[in-house]
């Protein structure tokens, strides 16, 4: 049994304070996935819930859940959910966006599944979700996933912790400049650069991100320069509702001939969504080509160092890095 | 030529000159509104008064001695009604997720509570949950004396008893040997030599063990279980109680899903049968038993894995002369890692045969039978092995497969499928894509089945019941595993006795209904049709008898005429006819005899036929992320005469979407460190979806076997036998390099194509 308090605050004020009084032993809910997740799995156990779908209700609610995007910009409440995301009509810019939000889940899961919710869940390592078992991100002494089965761990960025990052969505956005949005008790309407969200486990090992636990994730607001595309596809074991064994996002324009502006992100390989900069690197300025794009896809990885049984992430993610970029820069793919 | 039998059962068989009228038509499962209205009772919806809810107490240490439970801080608690230990100090603790206690609560959220609260001492020991380091010299030992066989009607009936010695973790299963193997490998132009893998992969029955026991009384009691069979529920409870098995009443109206693991009244890992009952028994209170999906992944069965190598001898003409399997797999703590019988029984031409399978024991929970036990393993190995053996020597696979093959219905199954499946065209486009070196390629492959006709005599007894006003009904202890059974008794009762399948009330899903067979081997069908049908032919005579006195005609007179009977001049409506019986109306009851016939071609071991089945599948393959995707899969397949083509081809579409998870995402994961299972979930243990489903084009071969009056032979564990090998053999064509080990995952896509690029 697991009494708790459920809180519904009437806005972002009453939600703050409630969470400053309470400290860790509060969590929020938006759409409940993830923290229905981790009680089932006993390994998350708050005494006090702070309702933030109660604030659609209040002064707060049109914030949370507007979705606003034109050529250069998009700007959307931290209550917006995937299927909004997935159905919404978003510039070219921003398509990695909409394809990250509708490949990720089930229908079920994409109308209840927020914004916030998404890019803040916790990691899916089997260890961790493991109601028996203490990893090094549960107060144990070692990252269990290290020397046990690794197959769905980091590849690139991890250690101590080789948790990937879940987020789908968080693949997507960190294609682009911007701003995370935040409130509570301390800083009313603070702000943090969307690069300095997520957070590598050599930082932080009770979370995955920058925010504190008082901190409520309001918006996220991204920017986009003129003629960008971008693009999102993943690898998964099970086509349809599946984790990504690998996915990748990516944005580029062609202006004159050339690559600009090249951005290229991988999903599930490390603790954060992971820029493959020596990849951005070697296209940047570069003409579109076939070789440009396979030379690029193996620089994608530079770095990796897989554990005993992931090292698969590495040539699958160079294909899916690969087939991204052509599709993108439309060069047609070889039969 | 065998002569088929001219009776069966003292009835005439339902040979070729049969033309049914409902048998063998299209019929919607009679069960079907009620499970889409959500009316269907499933063992869990079932809420006696008082009842209480049960958790078990499980170990979380792969190996340990107890050395003490302590109960008192469970039933110190508010809503806690009952405790009982189910090990002791001294127990042995060979799996995590083995028995320790159980609680009842008056509710689930108080029982669960409750069992975490139970405290428990063991002292850990070593332990080994990996094939190779159980193996290994100085692995932990599982079991300290030989290991006793635990069978179930899911198991092949024909299959010998290991009789072997344990010798560290190893045990040895009883060899099929023919010719002399070594020395014709010894002799041969080519030799194949691979190994092969296969993952262990659990049942996830949608609907988890469940079980509710009410005493009534000391004498008797009512289980509502979700069960394959009743009356191994029944016969277990009597057993476990001291009970008469008459006063053991045992209900499964709808099951969700079993496949194996849901024989008798507990799970293959865990006393759930004495667990309610005694929980009850002390509560004074029925006590409801549900499985989590974390349990049910750790303690209810798998289908134990596989590490087998394969050895083919062949002349340089393409005649295999030695087939040779070497087999090695974990059932965890229990028996049964054999490969089924595609290398010993299929490809008989090839006159020297040897396979030796191998038990090794872990401590993990126990398999059990699963979809045809051994089969899609061995199937694997073999039939991929037979694939690589043909490209060495430039054959097609399938001409390979034919000239070994001398089952008639088989060899024809492959000529059906060539057609239907455009083999040779796919196999063109595949050789011509695999040439180019192109990024997208597709693959086909073939693979066969082999399985017998299982339908168990004396049995079934099945009651069929004529009343006054015309209304018929029949009745038989039978659970409807989802093959459609209660739909099938409906069907031969109505063909009997000229009706509609809609005039037919079924009765089934209950002990006092009248004795049944479980439904493992896949019997169910052989076994409760013709019992349905002697029983109908009874009544049929009763009626007959009772319209030929009325109208004062000999019997021999009396006929059915289309829905009416014609009594010598007089044309009656059935009801009119009914009209003649007594009060009490007709009830009789019927039950089959020994199969009658092996024809059309015997299955080893002999007095029952052997049905074939192949499949063909189609793959696409992206060279680029190794995502593989199956997009066609032609199942030609056997099963006598087929009673209900509808039901057949969805359970033969269930065991090719299982043959799909088989193939590209199951595996059950086990940590070496810990002896947890780490996906013990349907989130991180994918079973296939919707976007594995192909194009399924399901085809039956009607044959005409006399084995039984209603020529009717079981299909649920064929259906998935060839499918995974299949896909293997053709993502092989897609490649040219061989996935040697299930499931085929991009990864291991990619890393067979880099090792092709890295050999010389």
């Amino acid at each position: 049994m697991m009494p708790l308090r459920l809180v519904r605050p009437p806005d972002l004020e009453a939600a703050g304070r409630v969470l400053a009084e309470h400290g860790r032993r509060a969590v929020v809910r938006a759409g409940g996935i993830d923290l229905l997740d981790r009680w089932k799995e006993g390994i998350d156990r708050p005494d006090v819930v702070v309702d933030l779908r109660a604030l659609l209700a209040g002064p707060d609610g049109p914030g949370l859940a507007s979705l606003t995007a034109d050529e250069g910009h998009l700007a959307a409440g931290s209550l917006v959910t995937l299927e909004a995301l997935a159905e919404a009509e978003l510039p070219p810019a921003f398509a990695a966006v909409r394809q990250a939000a509708s490949s990720a889940a089930n229908p079920a899961i994409r109308r209840m599944a927020t914004l916030g919710g998404n890019l803040l869940q916790r990691p899916r390592c089997w260890y961790f979700r493991h109601g028996d078992l203490v990893c090094l991100k549960k107060g144990g002494a070692r990252c269990l996933a290290a020397e046990g089965r690794n197959r769905y761990n980091a590849v690139l960025g991890g250690g101590p912790s080789y948790i990937v990052h879940p987020s789908t969505l968080a693949t997507a956005l960190a294609l682009y400049d911007g701003d995370v949005m935040h409130a509570g008790a301390e800083d009313p309407a603070g702000r943090i650069p969307l690069a300095d969200l997520f957070v590598t486990p050599d930082r932080r090992l009770d979370a995955e991100h920058a925010l504190r636990p008082a901190q409520i994730l309001t918006a996220v607001r991204l920017s986009a320069p003129p003629g960008l595309r971008s693009g999102y596809d993943a690898v998964r074991e099970r086509r349809l509702y599946d984790w990504p064994y690998v996915e990748a996002a990516a944005a580029l324009r062609v202006e004159g001939g050339v690559l600009r502006d090249v951005r290229i992100v991988l999903g599930q390989v490390a603790p954060v969504p992971w820029r493959a900069r020596a990849a951005e690197r070697r296209l940047e300025g570069a003409k579109a080509t076939e070789a440009a794009f396979a030379e690029a896809s193996r620089l994608a990885f530079e770095g990796a160092r897989p554990l005993s049984d992931n090292a698969g992430k590495i040539a699958v993610g160079r294909g899916l890095v690969r087939r991204l970029l052509h599709r993108l820069a439309e060069i047609p793919l070889p039969a | 030529m065998k002569k088929p039998p001219a009776t069966i059962d003292g009835l005439p068989a339902w040979g070729p000159s049969f033309r049914p009228t409902v048998v063998g038509r299209p019929t919607d499962r009679i069960d079907g509104p009620a499970k889409v209205a959500g009316r269907a009772v499933y063992t869990t919806h079932v809420r006696p008064p008082g009842l209480l809810y049960g958790a078990i107490v499980r170990a979380k240490v792969a190996a340990g001695i107890v050395e003490g439970i302590d109960l008192s801080p469970a039933t110190k608690m508010a809503g806690v009604r009952a405790a009982i230990p189910l090990a002791e100090p001294g127990s042995r603790i060979r799996f995590a997720g083995q028995d320790l206690a159980a609680v009842a609560a008056t509710t689930p959220e108080i029982a669960r509570a409750a069992a975490a609260a139970v405290e428990v001492r063991i002292a850990p020991a070593p332990f080994v949950v990996d094939l190779d380091a159980a193996l290994a010299d100085g692995a932990p030992r599982v079991h300290e004396a030989n290991v006793a066989e635990r069978r179930t009607e899911g198991d092949d009936p024909t299959e010998a008893a290991a009789k072997g010695t344990v010798v560290g973790n190893v045990r040895p299963l009883p060899a099929f040997v023919t010719g002399d193997v070594e020395r014709a490998l010894d002799r041969a132009d080519v030799v194949f030599d691979a190994t092969y893998e296969t993952p262990v992969v659990t049942h996830c029955a949608l609907e988890p063990h469940a079980l509710t026991v009410a005493w009534d009384g000391d004498d008797a009691m009512t289980v509502w279980a979700s069960t394959q069979s009743i009356f191994s529920v029944r016969d277990e409870m009597a057993e476990v109680f001291g009970l008469a098995p008459a006063k053991v009443t045992v209900i499964c109206e709808h099951l969700g899903g079993g496949f194996g693991a849901k024989f008798g009244a507990s799970a293959p890992g865990s006393r759930m049968g004495y667990a309610a009952g005694a929980l009850a028994r002390e509560a004074k209170a029925p006590v409801r038993l549900v499985l989590d999906r974390r349990e049910e992944q750790e303690v209810t069965g798998h289908r134990p894995s596989s590490r087998q190598r394969v050895r083919l001898g062949a002349t340089r003409d393409g005649s295999l002369v030695a087939i040779d399997v070497l087999a090695h797999g974990s059932a965890g703590i229990g028996t049964g890692a054999g490969v089924g019988r595609n290398a010993a029984h299929i490809y008989t031409r090839c006159p020297n045969r040897r396979v030796r399978a191998h038990d090794v024991f872990t401590h993990a929970g126990p398999g059990t039978a699963m979809r045809a036990p051994g089969h899609p393993q061995g199937a694997f190995a073999l039939e991929l092995a037979l694939d690589e053996l043909a490209a060495h020597l430039g054959k097609d696979p399938l001409d390979l497969r034919i000239a070994h093959d001398p089952h008639p219905v088989r060899r024809k199954e492959y000529e059906i499928g060539r057609e239907r499946f455009s083999w040779d065209a796919r196999r063109a486009a595949a050789k011509a894509a695999r040439e180019e070196g192109a990024r997208i390629r597709t693959g086909a492959g073939v693979a066969a089945s082999i399985w017998g006709d299982f339908g168990r005599a004396r049995v079934a007894r099945v009651t069929v019941t004529v009343a006054r006003d015309g209304s018929v009904a029949v009745r038989n202890g039978v659970q409807d595993i989802g093959g459609g059974i209660a739909t099938v008794l409906a069907q031969v009762v109505a063909e009997v006795l000229h009706r509609d399948v809609a005039d037919v009330t079924v009765a089934y899903g209950r002990s006092t209904l009248g004795r049944s067979v479980g439904s493992g081997g896949s019997q169910t069908t052989s076994s409760v049709a013709p019992a349905a049908r002697v029983a109908a032919e009874k009544a049929k005579q009763a009626l007959f008898e009772a319209v030929a006195e009325a109208v004062g005609v000999p019997a021999a007179a009396v006929a059915f005429d289309g829905p009416s009977i014609r009594a010598g001049n007089r044309v009656l409506s059935f009801a009119e006819a009914c009209a003649f019986l007594d009060d009490d109306g007709i009830e009789v009851t019927g039950s089959r005899g020994p199969t009658a016939s092996d024809l059309p071609f015997p299955f080893p071991g002999g007095g029952r036929a052997q049905i074939g089945g192949v499949q063909f599948a189609a793959v696409e393959v992206d060279t680029w992320t190794g995502e593989v995707r199956c997009t066609r899969i032609t199942a030609v397949h056997d099963c006598g005469r087929v009673m209900n083509p509808k039901t057949t081809e969805s359970q033969v579409a269930g065991g090719i979407m299982m043959g799909l998870g088989y193939a590209l995402t199951e595996i059950r994961h086990m940590d070496p460190t810990t002896g947890r299972v780490l996906n013990a979930d349907l989130e991180r243990y994918k079973l296939p979806g919707f976007g594995e489903l192909p194009e399924i084009d399901v085809h039956f071969v009607p044959v005409d076997t006399p084995a039984n009056a209603t020529g009717s032979v079981g299909i649920g564990e064929p259906a998935t036998i060839p499918t995974a090998a299949a896909v293997a053999c053709a993502v092989f064509d897609a490649l040219g390099v061989a996935v040697r080990r299930l499931p085929i995952t991009p990864d291991a896509v990619l890393a067979a194509l880099s090792r092709e690029e890295e050999a010389p």
